[in-house]
């Protein structure tokens, strides 16, 4: 047990007991539902299991307010008639059973209980052993089942769960609702007390404490403006879990407030913190255990997860005197971000009505991350303005002009404001204050004119095109506008672009990041291109794909890349020398064995011989390679050796060698792109232009994972088909892309993208004919590699209903090469037999109705043969798409394929069976 | 030389490599018999002979009297200060939390530039945290520094150039300067924090360095030179921090990824955790396994170990376990003492990492299902 100080703070832990050895047992919790108990303080000792101190249920009588019930509990008891309707609460030393308590079966338990046993027991100090066996079984199969209840508490559904158990089992003949009411009638009046006296409570432990609170049924007093919403609270809560309201039972008979909740102890003038949900009050000393960790604030543990008490919205984020004498300022800065951003605390959305309707989740999100949210929005029904932004609670003058053209709510009433000018703005008629402002603005009001108002203040009469003028444009309106406390237009939302711009940097709490971030996995063994589609998305979608910095580093890159691919050629350059000097000298020997020494000088020129100083430089190149710090020599070697470079590029033993560098395995397909362009791209002045950065290998992501945060620009084709969509603007995507090698041996962790929405596996289709040495040792092909790759992820557990959509990228080097290589070469395409008539397949080389190219044809084999390998892994439908990685709308089309795939998942439920099958087929063209 | 040619010596300097290894183990496998009956059989033996009997624990001798809530994603990683009472969490929701142990408050929640966050160290004075994840970088936060308008504290240092991501740092005793990572890249690192370059990597290109992903690290603290590294290809290296050409010596035993390493708190023998379901201790001086500790389960599932830590006197290992075990073993009688995982309040999910304070009076563990814990002593028991 730990050793607790009465004043001092008690939470240092592993205080040793250094007190007498303890006669007897000490007092443990019952060990029903352990899990909900949620305390995180020190548990006592668990004792024997038939000494338990069980929760007593004990009726009460709801005449008996305010007595002492300790010495009455026989009588009351007894008296208490088995079945009565009327509200009972028990009381017990260790737990407290509510709600469920006036139930009939409970009452006859209790009846059963009029014995001196339980009276004993709860008399009796705190875990006694006195409860025969009998009874403590017969506690426990009746008791078992109210402090379920006791304890479920945290959880809606578990509550009701239980509720519904207790109803099977117990033959619960009393309506879940009826009782609640009963109870919410008749509690609060009732101030019962304790059996225990006070001194006892320490000897309690955590598990218990929790349990000595009693319950109180409320329906919460949400603050309504007007009675059309009112309906619908009551309503809404009918149908919701109520809310509880604790209330503490007090230890001693005093009927006095004010103590804490947890030690019973202090007045009603002793500091205390109270919990934003339940209102239970804590003294100093024990706040901190009562509301642990306070992940949302000042919340018990129990209530963590609970919306709050709508009338201490107002107080959230301001921090007590207690809490600053007990905690530091950083602690105390957590907390109040925690309580004001955490999304428990946030506004029920249905709790607020813009034009008559109630928000959905997504429109409250939408109201308050747009550039201007109305302020201090609290629950409440409002009038909005879509056109001009003006806002205002319903029935009364604007009070604010927010963002306009937001899509939250219904059609603006003629009658939100409850106006009686006969003058309308907007379709609504306007109240006198506002007549008085538009009079003072020098706007003609005489005849009852309609007006349409926009957002910058610009106004023109109802079925009149030209603007009359700008109503807030003169100058004074500001203070005309103040003096009759009526809104201006805020600086910032003048112009569209700067409204995006400023929702794009603003910081959104991460409750609503976490809702409108949708994330993609972007996944391919090395040298599939996916760095190329995550370089490509971030042209695409960034109005600065790259900064300064980034491309400086870049230019070094690619830079060091092309010296890499100098040293390559210039190895191949050696080899070959090598080699032909070894054929001559064959040739040599064999022709004229005698004068060797003469013709070795002469020979020794083949066409891939260079000049000597070109020579030292190509060996120094190479020491610098095989030492491994081509990267040292940056930035100096550009300034030094870029004409040597040019001299040794145009040397024609370089471009000898160049022309056989489909020998050369070490240099990778791009090398040539470079190569060519070496000369300019080893200058200092050298700019890498966008397809340079694409080419470039190792520039992004190299050292495993990059993420890029997009939302696709809207275009007119979006603009046609989704403007139905409220919150499409506000999606915003985040590209994760992974290599292979940064999950980690077996793709260790995977999990940690558990939460992305889907994966995007990459393969380059032109992989077929190429070879790589895998983690054994031995060469295999990269296809393959690929293929085992896709198995593991797609199998992994993580991804268990995660959706695939494989892009087959490299096309265009497919198309290529496939004239030459025949996919065969892959074994896994070993029965691929194209049907092509050559001489035709070059004229529709596109159209893939008439005769489907050579490179269509093994695209859509490769597909079909991925899509079978996912079916019997998986069971499930792949998605594949073509790529280009260097052709900016294939990778955009690819991306929105994408797009469309989440949005499908999000749908799909709508959708019945047949369609979603017919969807599925459209949305795999390319299945067999 | 041509390329044929390497290959086949290469293939021919595997082969001697591997009859190499096997020698030795055969040689070890002898000297079991004399040297290691002495330690191994008899850690437990001896132990009985001299009359020592298991730790028994009760059921509240270890209990857990803090619960750390504010975290929205899997923790992954912990650290205590040395000054006893803080504690640095990190989570997969993209946060750094600094918790003071003692009130369970947060008092810094750090956002990182990248949400992917694997390990989490605080400095030796308690300044500055480092962690590590999948974007291969070590960033430094300085917590005294003041926090931008978002309320976000910038990045002090960006320790970059591994080449796979950092599985896991820690800092080298009374130095706030120096840190020590482990990668995906197969290397442990050494890193200058004034400069941000790397002072030595250790293994890599060379023969003697791990051959996969290195996952765990541990500096021996008697001795801040020499540390243990484990790694995914199931052996733990000891290394010097001055040579760092090759590892010092490599411990074979485990048959799975070593997932943690931890020093002996008397720096001569260290604890690891792998896949394998086991808890294994090594002997520095002698390269001898000393003790294996593995509980049979009734089914055949592999709970893997995912985290362990020392008491303070050694006599206790803390092991986690994916499945939300932890138990506490005897290391002498290699008996599980305790299961926290059966206990109140214990976690509902894997224990990623757990870690004692720098008194010993405390054991924090952090799990899958978003919270830490705190587990200290409850009984009437002394602090062993």
């Amino acid at each position: 047990m730990p050793l607790e100080t009465e004043n001092g703070v008690h939470y240092s832990f592993a205080l040793e007991y250094n007190g007498p050895p303890l006669s007897y047992d000490l007092p443990r919790a019952v060990p029903i539902n352990v899990k909900q108990i949620p305390v995180a303080a020190v548990v006592s000792h668990l004792s024997l299991p038939d000494k338990l101190s069980l929760p007593v249920v004990k009726p009460l009588l709801p005449a008996g307010p305010g007595k002492n019930l300790s010495k009455e509990l026989k009588s009351i008891v007894s008296q208490k008639e088995p079945g009565s309707e009327e509200a009972a609460t028990t009381v017990s030393p260790t737990l407290v059973i509510d709600r469920a308590i006036e139930s009939n079966q409970d009452c006859r338990l209790s009846g059963e209980l009029t014995s001196s046993g339980a009276l004993e027991f709860s008399t009796g100090p705190c875990g006694s052993p006195c409860i025969s066996k009998e009874l403590s079984i017969e506690l426990l199969n009746g008791g078992r089942s109210s402090s379920t209840i006791e304890f479920s508490d945290s959880f809606d559904n578990k509550s009701r769960e239980s509720t519904s158990r207790l109803r099977v089992s117990n033959e619960l003949s009393q309506d879940w609702a009826s009782s609640e009411s009963v109870l919410s009638i008749d509690y609060p009046s009732s101030r019962v007390s304790s059996l225990k006296p006070s001194g006892e409570c320490h000897t309690h432990n955590e598990g218990n404490e929790d349990g000595r609170r009693a319950r109180v049924v409320a329906f919460c007093d949400v603050e309504s403006d007007s009675g059309v919403v009112g309906g619908d609270y009551s309503e809404e809560l009918g149908e919701e879990e109520p809310r509880f309201v604790r209330v503490k039972r007090e230890p001693q008979s005093k009927g006095k407030k004010g103590t804490c909740y947890r030690c019973f102890k202090g007045n009603r003038f002793t500091e205390k913190e109270v919990c934003i949900v339940c209102d239970a009050k804590y003294c100093s000393s024990c706040v901190l255990r009562a509301m642990g960790s306070m992940p949302e604030g000042r919340k018990c543990v129990t209530c963590i997860g609970y919306p709050i008490d709508e009338s201490k919205r107002g107080s959230l984020g301001k921090c007590s005197r207690m809490l600053k004498r007990l905690l530091n300022d950083l602690e105390i800065r957590q907390i109040m971000k925690a309580e004001k951003l955490c999304e428990a605390n946030q506004l029920p959305p249905e709790f607020v009505c813009v034009n008559g309707m109630p928000l959905s989740h997504e429109e409250l999100v939408v109201l308050q991350s747009c550039p201007n949210p109305p302020k201090k929005l609290k629950p409440g029904s409002y009038w909005y303005d879509k056109v001009s932004g003006l806002w205002g609670k319903e029935g009364q003058k604007p009070s604010q002009i927010i963002s306009p053209h937001l899509n939250v709510g219904g059609p603006i009433n003629v009658n939100a404001s409850n106006g009686n000018t006969q003058i309308y703005i907007n379709g609504r008629e306007i109240t006198k204050v506002e007549l008085r402002m538009l009079q003072l603005a020098g706007v003609q009001c005489a005849g009852n004119p309609h007006f349409w108002v926009n957002e910058d203040g610009s106004y023109q009469e109802e079925g009149q095109k030209n603007t009359k003028g700008y109503i807030w444009g003169k100058a004074g309106m500001k203070l005309v506008c103040a003096f009759l406390s009526l809104p201006v237009p805020a600086k910032s939302s003048n112009s569209c672009g700067e409204q995006v711009n400023s929702m794009m940097s603003r910081s959104v709490p991460d409750y609503i990041e976490q809702r409108t971030l949708q994330k993609i996995l972007l996944v391919g063994y090395g040298g599939s291109g996916t760095s190329t589609i995550f370089k490509q998305a971030k042209i695409l979608y960034k109005p600065v794909p790259f900064t300064e910095d980034e491309r400086e580093n870049i230019k070094m890159t690619i830079q060091s890349n092309v010296y890499g691919y100098l040293g390559i050629l210039l190895e191949g350059r050696d080899r070959f020398e090598e080699e032909c000097l070894a054929e001559m000298k064959k040739g040599q020997s064999s022709d004229e064995a005698d004068s060797i020494g003469s013709s070795n000088s002469i020979n020794c020129k083949t066409i891939y011989s260079i000049g000597p100083r070109l020579k030292a430089f190509s060996d120094w190149l190479l020491k610098i390679m095989v030492a491994g710090n081509l990267e040292v020599i940056f930035p100096a070697a550009t300034r030094e050796y870029a004409p040597l470079v040019e001299e040794l590029w145009k040397d024609p033993a370089i471009q000898a060698t160049y022309n056989r560098r489909n020998e050369l395995e070490m240099l990778p397909s791009v090398a040539s792109y470079f190569l060519e362009r070496a000369v300019d791209v080893l200058r200092t002045d050298y700019e890498p232009s966008d397809l340079d950065i694409l080419y470039a290998e190792g520039v992004t992501s190299s050292n495993g994972l990059a993420c890029l945060d997009f939302s696709f620009p809207p275009s007119a084709f979006d603009d046609k088909f989704d403007t139905d969509d409220p919150h499409g603007s506000l999606l915003r995507y985040q590209l994760i892309s992974v290599h292979a090698r940064g999950l980690g041996e077996n793709c260790k962790w995977l999990e940690m993208f558990e939460d992305v929405g889907m994966v995007i596996f990459c393969v380059a289709l032109s992989d077929y004919d190429q070879y790589a040495v895998d983690g054994n040792g031995c060469s295999t092909n990269k296809m393959l590699m690929s293929r085992r790759f896709f198995e593991s992820i797609v199998t992994h557990p993580t991804f268990d209903q995660m959706d695939f959509l494989l892009l087959l990228n490299k096309f265009d080097l497919l198309e290529e090469k496939i004239e030459r290589v025949p996919l065969t070469e892959c074994e896994w395409f070993d029965d691929f037999y194209p049907v092509i008539s050559r001489h035709k397949s070059s004229s529709n080389r596109n159209s893939i109705n008439c005769n489907p190219s050579l490179g269509q044809l093994v695209f859509h084999h490769v597909a079909v043969k991925f899509k079978k390998l996912y079916a019997s892994l998986t069971g499930k439908k792949l998605y594949v798409s073509l790529v280009k990685g260097l052709e900016p709308d294939s990778v955009d089309g690819a991306l929105k394929y994408a797009r469309e795939i989440l949005k499908w998942e999000e749908e799909r439920p709508n959708f019945s069976l047949s369609e979603y099958s017919f969807y599925s087929n459209e949305a795999s063209s390319y299945s067999p | 030389m041509s390329v044929a040619e390497l290959k086949a010596r290469h293939v021919a300097a595997t082969e001697t490599v591997n009859s190499l290894r096997e020698r030795l183990q055969q040689k070890r496998l002898l000297l079991l018999d004399t040297d290691d009956l002495i330690e191994v059989v008899a850690v437990a033996g001896y132990a009985k002979a001299h009359g020592k009997s298991s730790v028994s624990f009760g059921a509240t001798d270890l209990v857990c009297c803090r619960t750390l809530q504010g975290h929205t994603g899997k923790v992954y990683s912990l650290d205590w200060t040395p000054e006893k009472n803080r504690i640095v969490s990190a989570s997969q929701d993209g946060r750094l939390i600094v918790w003071n142990a003692l009130t369970s408050q947060k008092t810094h929640a750090i956002k990182l530039p990248c949400a992917w966050v694997m390990t989490c160290a605080f400095s030796p004075t308690g300044q500055f945290v480092a962690c590590g994840g999948l974007d291969s970088v070590c960033s430094i936060f300085n917590l005294n520094s003041p926090s931008d308008k978002d309320g976000n504290l910038p990045e002090s240092k960006m320790l970059s150039g591994h080449k796979g991501y950092v599985s896991s740092c820690q800092y080298v005793p009374d130095e706030d300067t120096h840190l020590i990572t482990s990668s995906g890249d197969h290397t442990c690192v050494l890193w200058d924090i004034t400069t941000g370059l790397r002072t030595s990597v250790f293994g890599g290109e060379f023969q003697s360095g791990h051959t996969a992903d290195v996952l765990s690290v541990s500096i021996n603290g008697s001795n801040s030179r020499m540390f243990v590294s484990g790694s995914c290809d199931s052996t733990a290296r000891l290394w010097d921090t001055r040579v760092a050409s090759r590892a010092v010596r490599t411990f074979h035993g485990h048959e799975g990824d070593v997932n943690t390493v931890k020093f002996f708190p008397d720096g001569n023998r260290f604890g690891t955790g792998s896949d394998d379901g086991t808890c294994r201790l090594f002997d520095i001086r002698t390269g001898h396994q000393l003790q294996e500790y593995y509980q049979q389960h009734s089914d055949d599932e592999v709970r893997h170990v995912t985290s362990i830590a020392f008491s303070i006197s050694g006599r206790l290992l803390f092991a986690g376990y994916s499945n939300g075990d932890c138990y506490v073993w005897d290391t002498l009688l290699a008996q599980v003492v305790l299961n926290l995982g059966s206990l109140q309040n214990s976690h509902e999910s894997r224990i990623s990492c757990l870690g004692l304070s720098a008194d010993g009076s405390a054991l924090c563990t952090g799990s899958y299902d978003t919270n830490l814990k705190i587990w200290a002593f409850g009984g009437h028991r002394k602090v062993i």
